[in-house]
């Protein structure tokens, strides 16, 4: 193997731009985690786990275990819409699985914000939804600025990064492991339950912590869809460093926001290459 | 009668399977022979449930399966790239069928002990599917598909994936495991050789059509069909004109053709004039001197020989055609040496001749 080079040369740009966009930063946040910061708001250079302590008062934790509650129940309602969904596109052949996949790709392509107004044109107090309700006699539904309104937020814009991991999945299955199960007497349910679904559940567990994950510290979907009154983790980060000026603590909830996410990429490591070792113990096998 | 499919037919996409009549015994070794694309795995797909006929009936045992899903019916398959269930050990994918019936564990145990020691792999019983080599594969797919005791079961190319002295080694035992669990044995295959090897009787298929139905011999010795001849074994194709009337006695009746006039016998069944004489190059021999004692004799040049160890086939130039043809070894060190452009002569018994009509 050559060895002039460290990197090639193309990389050093992007290195560059990690270090200092996206590790610095972190090294910053990190560190002000453990600093104090003064009754005026200006940080104290003194190492401390104050933060870190202040995060188990319960306050936060009751804004933590709320946060979490809610980023799980979106977690699971994406996993009950996107499993068929994704089940459906791996399966169907022809023109409806480029028009699912196509349908499923076209909010990527639409503006963030724009789409969260679309909830909101969709949700509101005079919204759609509330027009036919009314339209058809019954009280009208306030789901935006409370906590549903977050919820469905999270449910619409985190449904694709479910669908296609769980797509991909099946996707990779041996669409003769369904024969050979059928062919040696398993029902259509006995097939998923016994084959198709121990051989996906990876998929599906990755796939939905990298919902969860990002879910928890969301900040956008619940400013704009939440309203004042819902304490959302993401939220309550961002108003310790620009309301409360209390930036050491916002960084301790960034950080361990980072850690949980830094665990979920860890575990997929691990799958992975558990799965490449397998595959080099059949080369070698062979 | 096992297995009957009575006037199956299968329409898809462009193909189109012919009105299929097929009887396989009860412990037989059947095979369905053809290239691809010749609807010989559509045969199986159906008899396994995974095709629904477009019309006919298919029948196990007296009981119309036509439209029984595959669980439902007791055939199982060995499929051609395996499919193990990857997150199973080996013991559990043979285990599996076993515990979808929900046996005592006791007798999952035993049984599947019996079909590792059949296959001979007890010792890869923990492994995973990802940690054994494709012959081992191949073995464990086979214990899995035998181990619930099916009244069919179908091999869908088993062999093709398999590097040949492997494949070789399994053809032996397949038959041999054929003939020790009594199960009949459905194999899909492409390969004449293994076809010729392994089954009882074999059924040719081309373009959706089966051809002939017969035992290895019959198949290769008395085709009914030029492409039957073609597709097992080599053969020299000699198209021609029937002249005259056959003889009472004998049926002896001359043929003229491109490269000579010459005596052959029908067979019995009807024949248009145009025909093609079809010679196997084991039935022709080589002669390097004319001779007045051969029924047919043809005259043409060495125009290449391939020494094969055991034997040497030459491929003989007579007028436009070029014929082949062996020579053992100890026959060949009796005789003077054949050099390219050499005269040789092909002598060919009437006897040994296939006639058939030509095909359009």
């Amino acid at each position: 193997m050559k060895q002039t080079q460290i990197l090639p040369s193309s990389a050093w740009a992007f290195l560059i731009w990690l270090i200092v966009m996206t590790l610095v930063p972190f090294s910053i946040i990190l560190g002000m985690s453990f600093l104090e910061r003064t009754e005026l708001g200006t940080i104290l250079f003194s190492f401390s786990f104050k933060n870190y302590q202040q995060l188990f008062d319960w306050v936060y934790l009751k804004v933590l275990l709320k946060t979490v509650w809610l980023a799980l129940m979106a977690t699971l309602s994406c996993l009950a819409v996107g499993f068929p969904v994704a089940y459906y596109l791996a399966r169907v052949q022809g023109p409806m699985k480029s028009l699912g996949l196509i349908l499923l790709f076209i909010p990527f392509w639409t503006n963030f914000i724009l789409r969260i107004y679309g909830i909101v044109s969709l949700f509101g107090s005079n919204g759609i939804l509330n027009q036919l309700l009314s339209a058809v006699g019954l009280p009208k539904a306030s789901i935006l600025y409370t906590r549903w309104g977050v919820y469905v937020g999270l449910v619409y814009n985190y449904l694709p990064f479910l669908v296609v991991p769980i797509y991909s999945s099946l996707e990779k299955l041996d669409p003769f492991l369904r024969e050979a199960a059928a062919d040696l007497g398993a029902a259509r349910f006995q097939t998923f339950r016994k084959v198709i679904l121990p051989n996906i559940k990876e998929g599906v567990f990755i796939g939905s912590l990298f919902v969860f994950i990002p879910m928890l510290g969301e900040y956008v979907i619940p400013d704009l869809l939440g309203g004042a009154k819902e304490a959302f983790l993401g939220k309550v980060m961002v108003e310790q460093f620009f309301i409360l000026q209390d930036w050491p603590l916002g960084s301790a909830i960034a950080t361990m926001l980072s850690v949980l996410l830094l665990g979920a990429l860890w575990l997929q490591n691990r799958w992975a290459s558990k799965n490449q070792n397998g595959a080099k113990e059949v080369s070698s096998a062979v | 009668m096992l297995l009957n499919l009575e006037a199956v037919t299968k329409n898809f996409g462009g193909f189109q399977l012919h009105p299929l009549n097929l009887s396989i015994d009860r412990g037989e070794f059947f095979s369905l022979l053809g290239p691809s694309g010749c609807g010989k795995t559509t045969v199986l797909r159906l008899i396994g449930g995974f095709e629904t006929p477009t019309s006919g009936r298919i029948i196990l045992k007296g009981q119309d399966i036509t439209r029984l899903p595959p669980h439902k019916r007791n055939i199982h398959t060995v499929f051609q790239r395996y499919a193990l269930f990857p997150h199973l050990s080996v013991f559990e994918n043979v285990a599996f069928p076993l515990r979808l019936q929900k046996l005592p564990s006791a007798e999952i145990n035993s049984r599947v002990a019996e079909s590792l020691k059949l296959v001979e792999i007890e010792d890869l019983k923990d492994r995973r599917t990802h940690q054994i080599s494709g012959g081992q594969a191949q073995r464990t797919a086979l214990a899995r598909a035998l181990v619930a005791k099916p009244d069919l079961l179908l091999l869908d190319e088993p062999l093709s994936a398999l590097d040949p002295e492997l494949r070789m080694k399994m053809r032996e035992e397949l038959k041999t495991i054929c003939k020790k669990v009594g199960i009949t044995f459905l194999l899909v295959t492409h390969d004449q050789e293994e076809a010729l090897q392994l089954s009882d009787r074999i059924a040719v298929f081309k373009a959706g059509q089966c051809l002939q139905v017969g035992t290895p011999k019959a198949i290769y010795e008395d085709p009914t069909d030029s492409f039957v001849a073609r597709f097992i074994g080599s053969v020299n194709e000699i198209l021609g004109e029937l002249q005259g009337e056959p003889s009472p006695e004998t049926g002896e009746m001359a043929l003229s053709s491109s490269v000579g006039t010459f005596k052959i016998k029908k067979n019995g069944q009807p024949l248009p004039r145009q025909v093609s004489i079809i010679l196997r190059p084991e039935k022709v021999r080589l002669l390097r001197s004319k001779s007045t004692t051969q029924e047919n004799l043809m005259e043409g040049e060495i125009q290449d020989q391939t020494y094969l160890g055991s034997r040497t086939e030459y491929a003989v130039k007579i007028g436009n055609s070029t014929f082949k043809v062996f020579e053992q070894e100890l026959e060949r060190l009796k005789k003077r040496r054949l050099n390219t452009g050499d005269r040789v002569f092909l002598a060919w018994r009437s006897d040994d001749a296939i006639v058939l009509p030509q095909s359009v």
